[in-house]
């Protein structure tokens, strides 16, 4: 019975372990060579690396979330492309009124949050919002689906297919927020008073841990909110998977079905909220960075 | 939390999004949004032009049906009095022609009256002056009684 026990918390620690690795290709120190992290793959024996994931250093791609991101994009700034191409002047089809629905609403905002003049903030905000918007969904697509499609035979065992729980990728969008806004504060204040503003007035170098933090926070928000929900939906997961592991769990099969829907109904504003959020913060620091004040 | 390169290809493929979208995909649906904009706002104009018009129009075509209703009545007026005219015209023009007829006619029988007096006359003398010889069973010179005879005739 401690043995089954142990063994459970084994395998279990192992599952969520699993779930949280990425598909690494990266340079590997001991052989110096690139190639994906040890087991990660079946699909070919050349590009299989004798280190592991925590083995490899700095440069190593997360090659699940770079898919993902850029599939995802290319999936929804196609959509949009081509919906805007085939756009009519008269009476706008069912997809054209979404898609206009979707320019009004953030349109919207950034004409209530950003002041000034330039032309660069709607497109950035549409852009960050939607692309996280359909990273974010990817979250309630069930958690065990990729690693049924790498067992069934993709020859790919590790695929994690939300990119937002991945830091690198909310940390790429608030660098992009990060130099913008600086680029913003230097035009608006000049290098001069942007410098000044950082590190003298009003409390020292206190602001500029501040302007840091706050990007920072702009990432690790998103990545935060999305990781923890990927996270419960594991857990969750784990409860369905006692199941098979002992008869005796069995009964753990309902509450896991009814939390698994509660949580997911629940995911869904948080998925669509912070997006939001994002777009909405990013806004508003571009605006307060291209007022005087 | 393992912050490596993929950090750098998500910030490409960021920056490239967003440039799509300010190159492309942002001014097309302004430009689509603002045409349509244009339009319903001409459309709605137009409509409320032509409901002007439409109200013009019918004040304008009633303002027709009065006025031949109230030109046909006056022609029916007049036609009633120009028809009165006529007939007391005409009325007027067949007395005078009866009447002119009844003095032709007259005038015709004074003359034949006349003509047939005056035949009468001449026939009478001749049959006096016959009348006359027979009684006196002489030859009545005819030259020599002339005179008395055109002087009985002129006394009949």
């Amino acid at each position: 019975m401690a043995k089954e026990a142990s063994n459970n918390l084994v395998e279990t620690s192992d599952y969520i372990g699993h779930h949280l690795v990425n598909l690494t290709f990266g340079w590997c120190e001991k052989t110096s060579s690139w190639g994906f992290a040890h087991h990660q793959q079946d699909l070919s024996k050349s590009l299989d690396s004798a280190c592991d994931v925590s083995e490899m250093g700095f440069w190593a791609f997360h090659m699940d979330t770079i898919f993902m991101s850029v599939f995802l994009g290319v999936l929804v700034f196609g959509f949009f492309g081509l919906i805007n191409r085939s756009a009519k002047k008269g009476t706008p089809g069912k997809l054209q009124n979404f898609v206009e629905f979707v320019h009004e609403f953030i349109g919207s905002a950034v004409s209530s949050g950003y002041h000034g003049t330039s032309k660069i903030v709607a497109p950035l905000a549409f852009a960050s919002c939607l692309w996280i918007l359909s990273w974010n969904l990817m979250d309630l697509l069930p958690v065990e689906m990729a690693n049924f499609f790498g067992q069934a035979g993709s020859g790919i065992n590790y695929f994690k297919i939300l990119p937002t729980a991945d830091l690198n990728a909310p940390l790429a969008l608030a660098a992009v927020v990060m130099v913008l806004v600086t680029y913003f504060s230097i035009n608006t204040h000049g290098l001069g008073g942007f410098l000044k503003e950082l590190f003298i007035v009003p409390l020292g170098p206190l602001e500029f841990i501040s302007f840091v933090s706050k990007h920072v926070a702009l990432a690790l928000r998103l990545y935060g909110n999305l990781f923890a929900g990927e996270m419960i939906f594991i857990l969750i997961a784990i409860m369905f998977g006692q199941f098979f592991m002992s008869f005796s769990q069995t009964l753990w099969f309902l509450p896991g079905l009814i939390m698994n829907l509660a949580w997911a109904l629940f995911h869904i504003l948080i998925v669509a909220l912070q997006a939001y959020i994002f777009m909405m913060l990013t806004i508003a620091y571009l605006n307060l960075a291209s007022t005087k004040h | 939390m393992n912050i490596n390169a993929t950090f750098f290809a998500e910030l490409i493929a960021f920056c490239i999004f967003v440039f799509i979208t300010y190159r492309y995909i942002w001014p097309s649906m302004a430009s689509v949004l603002e045409e349509r904009r244009k339009e319903i706002d001409e459309g709605l104009q137009a409509a409320s032009e032509s409901k002007r018009q439409l109200e013009e129009a019918k004040e304008e075509s009633s303002r027709v049906i009065d006025a031949a209703k109230s030109e046909a009545s006056t022609l029916i007026n007049q036609a009633g009095s120009r028809a009165d005219q006529l007939i007391d015209e005409a009325k007027e023009q067949a007395t005078e022609e009866a009447k002119k007829i009844k003095e032709t006619a007259e005038s015709d029988i004074a003359q034949s009256t006349n003509k047939a007096k005056e035949t009468l006359k001449e026939e009478l003398s001749v049959l006096v002056v016959a009348g006359a010889s027979k009684i006196l069973n002489k030859e009545i010179d005819e030259s020599a009684n002339k005179e008395i005879v055109d002087q009985l005739i002129k006394e009949l």
